[in-house]
């Protein structure tokens, strides 16, 4: 199996908050987790904006409990759909979502979640937790989504928040699992306190509430994480395969573009 | 939908009598073949103080050395073996790694290493191996098992250049470790000198003595595995049991306790007090057996206990349980074994291993 991961933490502008759940995730036994910034473009003057930077959040990062390494910190995007206009920041050729190492999105329609199945260039789906689900999901955009690699996510704080949440969360993972029989699901704690963090073997025995298999659950904290991180880095790059790097501006080159200006120049 | 709820993850237990004396009994070649082992922990009922046999092994359980951030090469190369794992029975296990997240490595005194990679590391290595037995969909692991003591493995040989080559180039593993040396004859190798350039220390395994007291415990009778009703107990009841008395977890079944409902198996009787001792650390099997063999002594004098355990926790993140037969950690990690000494020199073997194990031999 690979390193657990938690990919939905959310950002705060309290840096004091964030360091404490981070610290709590290393705690608990989580390798890698991504800071949330999430974007609801229904309300006005919302825009998407730059990613928190990672280096001055901590001068060293926490150890991870039980091994030598420092827990990895990455950044993400949700933006919250719920009209087709909102859906133009998602397009590949965005320079705005560059900046971040995963994105994701939250249709609220049945429209626009065929939409992000089979066009929008995403890494993740996040599915509704705190609200029952309006549409059903179909079988041929989630297989879709499945085939192009993108990873469904469940969000837990809200069931551990309220109850009636608790039901909806269940209710929405299992009609999801009918679908897509427990492929490329991730389950996330978009934590906003520490409190709110379960360790990974905790969330792989509530996967199975959710109707995943024993190996599918530990898959949806582990190896599903690790397919949508790596998913994250091929956008950047050409079909995976290829990836430019900016290259630092090398001094010599101007003197040599004057001598050769010369050189035309001498001929009569 | 919930039919997987109801089923937990499976674990295996074996359990095996047999007497001390009987030529055929396995006994030392289970003890030797699990080679990483965390605590050893003994039960002696009706005894208030610690015999003086045990003390004297316990203190003589050996050093173990605790080196930082060292190359997998180093323990590869034809010097050290030379010089250490030929002469001896070598043990060295990855330590602060974890069996289902990273690498892992793992030297047993057969001369073999073995690796416990992930796919991505596998795939940089370049060193021959075989997948997980425990992959689900996607092979995620893969072990790659090297003979150190095989001809083909002289220096200058292809596979020996290969090796060193991948350890040391292609893609440098390295961890902290846990090691220790048992000599086969003369030998003044020390592991502190030849490590000294990484971070090495020294470590004792720590003792500690408990007495409890006025704890119901189950009849059981040597010659009855499966206990019989009204006389004697279960193996499998005793070992639940056992388990409860060694945590200090309340047999009584009481209705205000919160932590437990467990009660003792029937039938049972009350010991005024009995003894448990606890050593932890990295322990080797040569000493375990030495260990057992002062418990069959105990009772050379007469006794009032009928009878006593010994039991063994291997590490929850090793890459091999028995022999070389893989390890693995799904919920849990647990591989161990437990001894029941009775006074005719019979014994019971309880060998228990969790998920993602083969089934003990």
């Amino acid at each position: 199996m690979a390193l657990f991961g938690d990919l939905n933490i959310v950002n705060t502008t309290d840096k004091r908050k964030l360091k404490n759940v981070i610290e709590t995730a290393a705690h608990l036994g989580y390798s890698t987790v991504a800071i949330n910034h999430v974007v609801n473009l229904q309300e006005k003057k919302q825009e998407i904006g730059k990613p928190t930077c990672v280096a001055e959040l901590f001068t060293s990062p926490p150890t991870v409990q039980g091994k030598s390494k420092p827990i990895k910190i990455i950044t993400r995007l949700t933006v919250v759909v719920s009209e087709a206009s909102h859906c133009n920041e998602l397009r590949t050729t965005s320079p705005r979502t560059r900046l971040y190492d995963l994105v994701a999105v939250h249709p609220k329609t049945e429209k626009l979640f065929h939409t992000a199945c089979m066009t929008l260039d995403v890494d993740i789906i996040e599915i509704i937790m705190t609200e029952k689900q309006q549409f059903h999901f179909k079988r041929p955009p989630v297989n879709v989504a499945i085939d192009r690699g993108i990873v469904f996510e469940l969000v837990y704080s809200p069931a551990i928040k309220d109850s009636t949440m608790r039901r909806y969360t269940i209710s929405n993972s299992l009609s999801l699992m009918n679908i897509g029989k427990g492929k490329n699901i991730i389950i996330s704690s978009g934590a906003e306190k520490p409190l709110e963090l379960r360790g990974p073997y905790d969330i792989a025995n509530l996967g199975l509430l959710f109707g995943l298999s024993e190996g599918d659950a530990k898959a949806a904290i582990s190896t599903n994480c690790r397919k949508a991180l790596l998913h994250g880095e091929t956008r950047k790059t050409a079909q995976g395969v290829v990836h430019t790097m900016k290259k630092t501006e090398v001094p010599e080159d101007k003197e040599e573009a004057p001598a050769s200006k010369r050189a035309r120049t001498d001929d009569p | 939908m919930y039919s997987n709820l109801e089923k937990t993850p499976r674990h295996l237990l074996v359990c095996e009598k047999s007497n001390f004396k009987n030529e055929k009994s396995r006994h030392g070649i289970h003890v030797e073949n699990h080679y990483f082992n965390y605590r050893v922990s003994v039960l002696i009922p009706e005894c208030g103080a610690l015999p003086a046999g045990l003390s004297t092994i316990g203190s003589s359980f050996g050093k173990y050395y605790l080196v930082k951030n060292l190359p997998v090469y180093e323990i590869v190369e034809q010097q050290f073996l030379d010089l250490c794992v030929k002469k001896g029975s070598f043990y060295a296990l990855s330590y602060n790694t974890r069996i289902d997240q990273d690498n892992s490595a793992a030297l047993i005194p057969a001369g073999k290493l073995i690796l416990s990679v992930d796919k991505d590391t596998y795939e940089e290595l370049g060193l021959e191996g075989q997948q997980s037995q425990y992959s689900h969909k996607a092979v995620m692991r893969h072990i790659i098992t090297i003979d150190l003591t095989d001809a083909s493995f002289a220096p200058g040989t292809k596979k020996y250049k290969r090796v060193i080559w991948a350890l040391k180039e292609k893609k440098p593993l390295a961890c902290d470790f846990l090691m220790a040396w048992h000599p086969s004859g003369e030998g003044d190798f020390s592991l502190s000198s030849y490590f000294a350039k990484y971070q090495c220390k020294e470590h004792t395994p720590s003792v500690s003595t408990k007495i409890l007291r006025d704890i119901p415990s189950p009849v059981i009778s040597g010659g009855e595995l499966k206990g019989k009703p009204e006389e004697s107990c279960d193996s499998q009841e005793f070992l639940d049991w056992l388990g409860a008395a060694s945590a200090d977890i309340d047999c009584n079944n009481e209705a205000s306790s919160f932590l437990s409902t467990y009660c003792c198996p029937e039938p049972s009787v009350v010991m005024g007090q009995a003894c448990l001792w606890t050593v932890t650390g990295f322990l080797l099997p040569e000493k375990i057996y030495m260990l057992l063999e002062q418990l069959r002594h105990y009772f050379d004098e007469p006794k009032l206990a009928h009878w006593t355990t010994l039991t063994v926790h291997g590490f929850a993140d090793s890459p091999v349980s028995w022999g070389v037969a893989e390890h693995g950690f799904h919920k849990g990690g647990e591989n161990l074994y437990n001894f029941v000494i009775f006074r005719n020199h019979d014994y019971w073997l309880q060998m228990a291993v969790g998920t993602q194990d083969g089934c003990p031999p």
